[in-house]
């Protein structure tokens, strides 16, 4: 069978080494090889997107392209298409790190060996080949993985169900008086349902931590409401255990930038595993305190008495599955998810965690995140922002008329919210800033568009109608308040930093937000 | 007056059986629906005053139900809370998008589900005797 020709790409500027390489392809059979030589990165791209072309045999040196980057750019327009170095003999170095950049081979010019050029260019199609193959199956076996876990916690969870509807029955006296030996019986079943039940929920959130799709949401939330709900939760199973669980929240604390609800899922992971690891009579403590190298990080420390960590596995346990080695400390052990979803948790929301310990000393915790804070969000929406046009902002006011359900329910709620505002916005430049808590029932949520005073209209006339159009809000009984403001006098001067601009907007913005939220106390008091 | 009605349709009869005696021992009427099909018709028959609603369910499943409801003016009327083993992220918003006043995962806290119940329902919220996971605060 006559084998298909070889679409071989040469991009070389250098008449000498091209001169060259025509020679060694002349001979080859005719029908192997068919050559097309370009001079310029950029005529290669364009070569490269239209698709065709087997190997790029690629110069580093370009009149328009050098080093890496040329490699990169061919990757980037044809990622599919294997791609062979041609360096100087002075530069094996740059070569070795093409390589690392995705080039599958390099080739010395003036040292190609008689013949060795086809076989060059075939191994490095075939390597390219298999390469491909084993990333596909390893994606498919990963997805595979991910499927059959979300699969697996998914259907534990429906057995379970039932157990503890009818434990809880049974605890209940719904089907008769208990005696207290056969109610202790029964507590201890319930306790260990409940342990079943956030195993399956850490299975189900790692298949997301490694997915990437873990939600969060970022928006301005309070460390201390965090450490009051895992305080109270956990109290229980403190006592339990005869530990005393304790928290101590610096007074005057500013807000964080994170999800709420990751930050109380952090901490419970955390001080679930201090009371866990510590032995009875011991002590399990939360602290959150301002950072005091750095005003703008709040730092949270969850420490215990407990039997502490060695020096060497601090980083470690932050690893997925990984286990304390001694069962006889760690009690009942769990799946070892814990702390790796809390370092993607806390990863994801701009903070950090680690652990500082040695062993039979206790061992500490301790996560940091952003504080709050109005320039830090802006920063990245304004590096966007054309220097000149007038901002308006638009400011929506979400209450309740009633508090409605649980808490979580709000949180979904709010996020429904967001999705219809993004929806309202006029342009990519536009930006959604994340809610700010503000007291009571009400969120204030914030739109910044580049648009002048009409602009600011047709938003919020938007915005009302999606919400008039969503039987859904209606139904839960949301009210929705929007007003919009010019803030074309803060227009960007000439010669202004982006810092000073950043600054004065904030405060402008604060300044919106006092007076909105001053508007709705009237309207009810 | 007599007890509200409340249609439980899931498709396992160990969860419809322990709902029922948990509802049972609050003063409500409970009436049962294993598919996608009988709950429907179940809901005509009975006219309940409130559904419980899983969405994993033989012969279509919850979100079939509810639009099939919706169809129906005297059905759609009926609140509906969804109680479902699936993850919450995707199938929460397409729920209550869908109309439902609620979602709970499984398993589901009885405390909760009651609390939510007497909401939905309008009923005044009563002192729970046995809120297991509000134990004392500091």
């Amino acid at each position: 069978m006559k084998e298909k020709a070889l679409h071989v790409l040469l991009v070389e500027d250098n008449a000498g080494d091209v001169r060259l390489l025509r020679e060694m392809f002349s001979k080859e059979r005719s029908d192997s090889f068919e050559l097309t030589h370009l001079l310029r990165m950029s005529e290669a791209e364009t070569h490269l997107a239209k698709g065709g072309v087997d190997i790029v045999l690629l110069d580093l040196g370009l009149p328009d392209g050098h080093g890496l980057d040329t490699v990169r750019r061919a990757h980037a327009v044809a990622p599919d298409v294997p791609v062979i170095v041609l360096t100087g003999l002075d530069d094996e170095a740059l070569a070795a790190e093409a390589m690392n950049a995705g080039a599958q081979d390099y080739l010395i010019k003036g040292q190609i060996e008689n013949r060795a050029l086809p076989r060059a260019l075939r191994y490095a199609i075939e390597r390219h080949r298999m390469q491909t193959e084993t990333d596909l199956f390893r994606t498919n076996q990963i997805q595979f993985k991910d499927e059959f876990l979300s699969h697996v916690s998914h259907e534990l969870r429906s057995p379970l169900s039932a157990i503890r509807q009818f434990v809880g029955i049974l605890l209940d006296g719904l089907a008769g008086e208990m005696n207290p030996e056969q109610r202790e019986y029964l507590e201890i079943v319930l306790r260990n349902v409940k342990q079943l039940q956030s195993m399956i929920n850490d299975l189900f959130d790692v298949t997301g931590v490694q997915a990437g799709k873990l939600r969060i949401d970022l928006q301005c939330a309070s460390v201390s409401d965090a450490i009051v709900y895992t305080v109270n939760s956990l109290e229980g199973a403190a006592a339990t255990k005869g530990i005393t669980l304790s928290s101590d929240i610096e007074s005057g604390l500013p807000s964080i930038c994170a999800d709420p609800t990751r930050v109380r899922q952090i901490l419970v992971i955390l001080v679930d595993n201090a009371i866990k690891f510590t032995p009875a009579n011991g002590t399990v403590k939360v602290q959150a305190r301002v950072c005091k190298d750095d005003p703008n990080v709040l730092l949270l420390e969850v420490s215990d008495s407990g039997c502490g960590i060695s020096p060497e596995m601090t980083e470690r346990i932050f690893e997925r599955l990984f286990q304390a080695s001694d069962p006889a400390l760690a009690g009942r052990k769990g799946l070892g998810l814990g702390l790796y979803i809390c370092k993607d948790l806390v990863g994801r929301q701009g903070g950090k965690i680690w652990a500082s310990s040695s062993p039979g000393q206790g061992s500490i915790f301790s996560v940091n995140f952003p504080v709050f804070s109005l320039p830090n969000l802006l920063t990245p929406a304004l590096r966007k922002w054309p220097t000149k046009g007038p901002i308006t902002i638009v400011v929506t006011e979400v209450g309740s008329r009633a508090g409605w359900l649980s808490a979580e329910f709000r949180a979904e709620q709010c996020r429904t919210i967001r999705h219809l505002l993004q929806e309202c916005l006029h342009s990519d430049l536009d930006v959604l800033l994340p809610k700010m808590g503000v007291a009571g029932a009400a969120e204030l949520i914030f739109i910044v568009a580049v648009t002048d005073e009409i602009g600011g209209e047709a938003i919020s006339k938007r915005i009302r109608e999606q919400f008039d159009d969503s039987e859904h809000f209606q139904q839960t009984e949301l009210t929705l308040l929007t007003s919009y403001q010019s803030l074309a006098a803060i227009t960007p001067k000439v010669n202004e930093s982006r810092e000073g601009f950043l600054e004065k907007m904030a405060t402008n913005i604060q300044e919106l937000m006092k007076n909105e939220t001053a508007l709705r106390m009237v309207e009810n008091g | 007056m007599g007890n509200k009605k409340i249609l439980i349709v899931d498709d396992d009869p160990d969860i419809r059986r322990g709902m029922h005696v948990r509802l049972k021992a609050n003063d409500y009427d409970t009436f049962f629906a294993a598919d996608a099909f009988s709950s429907v018709v179940e809901a005509r028959k009975h006219r309940p005053d409130l559904i419980i609603l899983d969405l994993g369910l033989p012969a279509g499943d919850g979100f079939i139900v509810m639009e099939r409801l919706a169809k129906v003016p005297f059905l759609a009327v009926i609140p509906i809370i969804v109680v479902s083993a699936r993850d919450g992220l995707g199938n929460q918003k397409r729920a209550i998008d869908a109309g439902a006043k609620a979602f709970l995962q499984k398993p589901v806290d009885d405390a909760e589900l009651l609390t939510i119940i007497r909401k939905v329902l309008g009923e005044p919220a009563q002192q729970e005797k046995a809120t297991l996971h509000h134990q004392g605060t500091i």
